[in-house]
């Protein structure tokens, strides 16, 4: 049950968090100029924060029922995490900041900041899933790292195809061709279930002592937590038609 | 430097900048939330465009909260998979519950708060706010009580070298986290009273437009700003009751005590320094009091000025002063906080596992490339973030961008200047 737990975070970190790396990697492909740009970030807005704490809740969860490979994961893989962090928080800031100020080079300076996180997240996470999956280290593990890099850039314009109007919608949907926005988003979700699931099922997973307490606890409060998201996407189910707060 | 100091400093500055972000947010929460029913309970729209001027403040420095605060939740098990091993079993399960029951629901309705403004029925969207306070002590809760446990840990068993957790309930109302608690969220509404009162001042002082709002605005802060500080005082000095007898002994200078609780621990842990570093004890724990008696003394006095209307409407001097206040809570926050974990030293959990055990098996390149890299950044964002808060302060509501049009109508700005 534990690694279900675990499993359900962590594969809701990589579908949803996911989209919004995505978003970021091909920021300057769907906007050329910034009110584009802005209109752009307006398609994963509501949802960057309820986002990320996805990844959040997977390291609470680490932390609580799998604190031995907690500790070893990422002290482990210090290399990747580091960057990981850097750039999540790089990607974050640029977020936030693009708009507190006005003028074209202190916004475009905050593109390139959501630009190069995203880019930062999609690469830490491709070489940390190919170190547990295929054991790579060193300048190879780039080679399956852009791989996964891809499928989170695919996985993002597919996300702007359905949250996007017009030409940013017909740029987004530039992969899909005419196979329907829903599925290709469908697919490309399938595709980072895949290489998390893949990636999971090579990690040394025996829940710690504390799980008999903490299981029936995060069981108990899942149904709230997901149903405060699906207020969130009920409330921002609609296309974008304009700017949003960032 | 070792590589275990380069790892502690480089927790210390993470958890530190987290720790001024997080008082302020946590106290303009409260505010921002109170406001706000106020408004929605009368339509009155000075206490709208209070909301709105109040929450944009809030979100600047929330925004650098959440970066300190997740790199620092990553750094346990980065350069502390020493303690995550042998202490995971324990406070790993407040951690747990922290993401999932408290920051998992702050974060969902911080999102559904900010972009949902005039999106949302007012009802719901008051309702957002209230949850995201809430959560907000939920999550200072629980994360207290992860810390109360390495403070003074209870309610475990030590088995094949690891602690395992016995009593949850003893681990919950563990007086160490329980009196930290009321503590900080004390020590956050003083925080969050004198900046808007310190705020307020700017205006009034400056006779920007607005006056009504920030003379508002400017009792409200006041009037919480005296009480907490009174609240935050008696319950650190119940903490003073919780102190470990090698920080209570370090803290009175009395040497024979010193020497007692020294001797004390060698008898159980054998030989070995076994004392926190005076120095940084005594520092912070003066910083926290002088930095009181100014806030007691100030507030008090403000209290008092506050029913006159002539005082709040042009007595600059007082004016001054009080937006002079604004970074003495912080201060004072980070005073107690030094206070608190420097006189755990040498432990990482009293009594059971020191620093240096710990540590990750890192190199000192390793630890000297992450420090140096998460301080650039970090210092480069930091001084923004506070820059970017000030002039949003200073600017005042008419530049408020929070709320001011539902979130999906076309923009009116040329599009050069989005």
């Amino acid at each position: 049950m534990e690694i279900f737990v675990l499993a359900f975070f962590a594969l809701g970190y990589l579908v949803l968090g996911g989209a919004d790396i995505g978003v970021g990697m091909t920021l300057p492909y769907l906007g050329r100029d910034g009110g584009e740009r802005r209109e752009v970030i307006a398609a994963i807005a509501p949802f960057f924060l309820g986002n990320e704490v996805w990844l959040v809740s997977t390291a609470g969860v680490l932390a609580g029922l799998f604190p031995e490979l907690e500790g070893e994961l990422l002290s482990g893989n210090v290399a990747v995490v580091v960057p990981l962090l850097l750039s999540w928080v790089a990607r974050d800031m640029g977020l936030w900041l693009r708009g507190r100020l006005p003028g074209v080079r202190w916004q475009g300076f905050w593109d390139g900041a959501i630009v190069a996180g995203s880019w930062g997240l999609a690469l830490s996470w491709g070489v940390l899933l190919s170190d547990v999956l295929l054991g790579l280290h060193g300048p190879v593990a780039l080679v399956p790292a852009l791989l996964v890099a891809v499928v989170f850039g695919t996985h993002g314009l597919a996300f702007a195809a359905l949250r996007l109007r017009g030409e940013l919608r017909q740029r987004a949907a530039v992969l899909s061709g005419g196979s329907g926005e829903a599925r290709t988003y469908a697919l490309t979700a399938a595709a980072l279930v895949g290489i998390g699931v893949l990636a999971g099922l090579r990690l040394p997973l025996t829940a710690g002592p504390t799980a008999a307490l903490l299981t029936p606890v995060i069981l108990a409060v899942t149904p709230l937590l997901v149903a405060s998201q699906a207020w969130v996407w009920w409330t921002f189910r609609h296309r974008v038609t304009g700017p949003s707060y960032l | 430097m070792e590589t275990v100091d380069l790892a502690r400093l480089q927790f210390a500055l993470t958890a530190g900048a987290h720790f001024l972000f997080v008082a302020l947010t946590l106290g303009l929460a409260t505010l921002v939330a109170v406001v706000q029913t106020w408004a929605t309970l009368t339509r009155n729209p000075v206490h709208l465009r209070m909301t709105r001027f109040w929450g944009q403040l809030y979100i600047i420095n929330y925004a650098m909260g959440i970066a300190t605060g997740l790199v620092m939740e990553f750094q346990l098990g980065l350069t502390w998979s020493g303690l995550t091993e042998f202490a995971g079993n324990t406070f790993g399960a407040s951690l747990a519950i922290e993401t999932l029951v408290a920051f998992f629901l702050e974060s969902t309705f911080l999102g559904l708060w900010i972009f949902g403004w005039n999106k949302l029925n007012r009802w719901a969207h008051l309702a957002a706010i209230w949850v995201v306070t809430l959560t907000a002590y939920a999550s200072a809760f629980w994360i207290l009580v992860s810390n109360g446990f390495l403070q003074h840990p209870v309610g475990y068993e030590l088995a094949d070298g690891v602690l395992r957790l016995t009593d949850f309930g003893a681990m919950v109302a563990n007086p160490t986290a329980q009196v930290a608690f009321f503590h900080v969220l004390g020590g956050a509404m003083v925080t969050g009273g004198f900046f808007m009162a310190g705020v307020s001042a700017y205006h009034l002082r400056r006779r920007t437009a607005e006056q009504d709002l920030f003379r508002k605005s400017l009792r409200i802060g006041v009037g919480v700003a005296l009480p907490a500080t009174l609240f935050t005082a008696t319950l650190g000095g119940l903490g003073f009751e919780t102190l470990q007898p090698t920080k209570a002994a370090v803290w009175s200078g009395d040497a024979a005590r010193i020497a007692a609780a020294q001797a004390e621990m060698v008898a159980a842990h054998g030989p070995g320094d076994y004392l926190p570093p005076s120095g940084w004890v005594h520092a912070g724990g003066l910083t926290m009091m002088i930095a009181f008696a100014v806030m007691f003394f100030f507030s008090g006095l403000s209290a008092v000025l506050m029913l006159f209307r002539p005082a709040v409407r042009g007595l600059r001097v007082w004016h001054w002063l009080l937006t002079l206040m604004i970074p003495v809570p912080f201060l004072a926050m980070l005073g107690g906080w030094v206070f608190r974990e420097m006189g755990r030293q040498p432990w990482a959990v009293y009594g059971l596992l020191t620093t240096a055990e710990a540590m990750s098996p890192l190199t000192e390149t390793q630890m000297r490339v992450s420090l140096t890299a998460f301080v650039t950044v970090f210092a480069v964002l930091i001084v923004t973030n506070y820059l970017l808060l000030a002039r949003a302060a200073r600017r005042g509501p008419g530049a408020v961008t929070l709320g001011d049009r539902p979130i999906d109508a076309p923009s009116t700005e040329p599009a050069l200047s989005l």
